[in-house]
């Protein structure tokens, strides 16, 4: 019987339940597959013109799946009350009464602030260009802080741009594809933001807290004049997002005995989750040659631009280095741009922050 | 072996993708069930032959592909999952109903927690036990499936 056993055991599986290779086999295949697969994509950079044709196939799998939620809005939008509209109406006729007020003064500021520059002989500061895009959906990573929208490199969104809405900066396009990019929010954990206190001018990098929609202003010392109630302006000297826009307010401070180091907590300004519409702001690349001053011939490496930057400026090196999440790649700028955006003013109509040298001075995120 | 057809299999992947690509926010988003892994794991318990472990790696890089994240998390996370359902897939169709619940909790687990190992070793935080209320609504959208008529077991003593 025992020997009987010991057959049935050495027997190999009869070819009626034949499986093909052992589930191990597979296993250890495609686990491999994908260990290599997860290696090329965070380090190299073979992966991202694939991602990008495949995401032209998946492109039309999601106009499907934003369907219904299309529909939706567009029929709510049809059976909106005559009452709710009319309301809505008075309230932006108000708005822009007000609006064309300070954009008045801001023409004149702007105006004011370009002769002044000229008896300073400083450099122009950078050029803006902005378009309009919209929300597709919220990122699907449960780890990351991440918004679609849909404007993509055929829309000439490069990677880099800044993303605001109405209230303040809400994050970093970090990935274009053809027709959609990624915007990575200022809450992600990889993404910091070079910040100013608007109060006194003190500049510092934010950085996303990842969890609770919150910024987080570490290796600041505990006796540092923020306050609660502060407001973050960017500080401009990144390149990648225009000076003077609204980030965050600080909301709270704590300081303990065995930390040499406050504990800044701020809140977003931007409408981080609640918008559908966004506005994609990218600076453009100073034209002339001599903006960007003889010792920073243009280069692709961030780690260059970032040593050049140490050399104008002790901060700014740092800036340099992480403006620019870790799987970003530097991206050749698109002159092209300039012709084809048709919303272009110029960048720094706030002359409040006088002090800082000119921005144009210093390389940046797009070279 | 059994009735079903590869393109079913291919159907009704498909529509959990779409599923997968709604544009999910909030509340909805974390509770959101793995809707491509539910069928996949459907599909290996009732025709292994038809739909294997490479079929699961293939799905999966196409929700790495949607996810945005780095290529072959979830191709990773859906491979070691399916050889555990492909293992214990003679077994688990003699199962009852509960059993079988209790197991595909498991398996659904077991794919989070290939899929937070990963995220883990590349710099992520921990994001707190709400993250696997995804498996939960999994298990209750499978019991749903199988209150409707689902069923794993062949379709010949289905009916």
């Amino acid at each position: 019987m025992a020997g009987y056993h010991q057959n049935l055991d050495q027997q190999q599986a009869p070819a009626f339940f034949a499986r093909g290779p052992s589930p191990l086999a597979r296993l250890a295949f495609f686990s491999a597959l994908s260990l290599a697969l997860m290696a090329t994509d965070s380090r190299l950079q073979y992966l991202g013109s694939v991602r990008e044709q495949l995401m032209v196939v998946l492109q039309p799998l999601q106009l499907i799946a934003n369907a219904p939620s299309m529909l939706y809005d567009s029929t709510s939008e049809y059976f909106s009350t005559h009452h709710r509209l009319l309301n809505e109406n008075q309230f932006l006729r108000k708005q822009a009464l007000i609006q064309a007020i300070s954009l008045q003064k801001m023409n004149a500021l702007a105006l004011e602030n370009t002769n002044l520059r000229e008896l300073l002989a400083a450099n122009q500061s950078l050029e803006e260009f902005s378009q309009l895009g919209e929300i597709l959906h919220v990122g699907r990573d449960p780890f990351t802080k991440k918004i679609i929208v849909n404007r993509g490199s055929n829309q000439q969104v490069v990677d880099g741009a800044a993303v605001v809405d109405a209230k303040g900066v809400i994050g970093q396009v970090t990935r274009t594809y053809p027709a959609s990019s990624e915007v990575t929010l200022i809450t992600d954990k990889s993404l910091t933001i070079p910040i100013q206190i608007e109060r006194n001018g003190l500049r510092a990098i934010a950085f996303g807290h990842g969890r609770d929609n919150t910024l987080d202003l570490p290796f600041l010392p505990a006796n540092v004049d923020i306050k609660r109630g502060d407001q973050l302006i960017t500080s401009g000297i990144d390149g990648v997002y225009p000076k003077g826009l609204a980030v965050a307010t600080v909301t709270d401070i704590q300081i303990s005995a065995d930390s040499p180091f406050a504990r800044i907590v701020c809140v977003p300004t931007g409408g981080i989750e609640n918008h559908k519409q966004v506005l994609i702001v990218s600076i453009s690349q100073p034209d002339s040659p001599a903006n960007s001053g003889a010792t920073t011939p243009p280069t692709g490496n961030a780690n260059t631009t970032a040593k050049a930057a140490a050399a104008t400026k002790p901060d700014a090196a740092q800036t340099a280095a992480s403006k620019v999440p870790a799987n970003t790649t530097p991206v050749a700028p698109v002159p092209a741009a300039a012709d084809i955006n048709q919303n272009k003013k110029p960048a720094n109509p706030t002359p409040a922050v006088a002090t800082e040298p000119s921005t144009a001075n210093k390389p940046h995120a797009q070279d | 072996m059994h009735k079903t057809k590869l393109q079913t299999i291919y159907f009704s992947l498909l529509v959990a993708f779409i599923c997968v690509l709604l544009p999910w926010s909030g509340t909805a988003l974390n509770l959101r069930p793995d809707f491509v892994l539910l069928v996949i794991i459907f599909w290996i318990l009732r025709a292994p032959n038809k739909c294997n472990i490479g079929t699961a790696w293939f799905i999966g890089l196409w929700v790495d592909l949607a996810t945005g994240g780095v290529f072959g998390q979830y191709a990773l996370a859906y491979t070691v999952t399916t050889f555990v359902a492909v293992v214990y897939q003679r077994r688990l169709v003699l199962f009852s109903n509960t059993q079988q619940l209790v197991y595909v909790l498991l398996l659904l687990i077991i794919s989070q927690l290939t899929l937070l190992t990963v995220k883990i070793f590349s710099g992520n935080d921990v994001l707190g036990w709400s993250y696997f209320l995804p498996s939960i609504t999994g298990v209750i959208l499978w019991q749903a499936a199988v209150a409707l008529g689902l069923n794993t077991s062949r379709p010949s003593r289905s009916k």
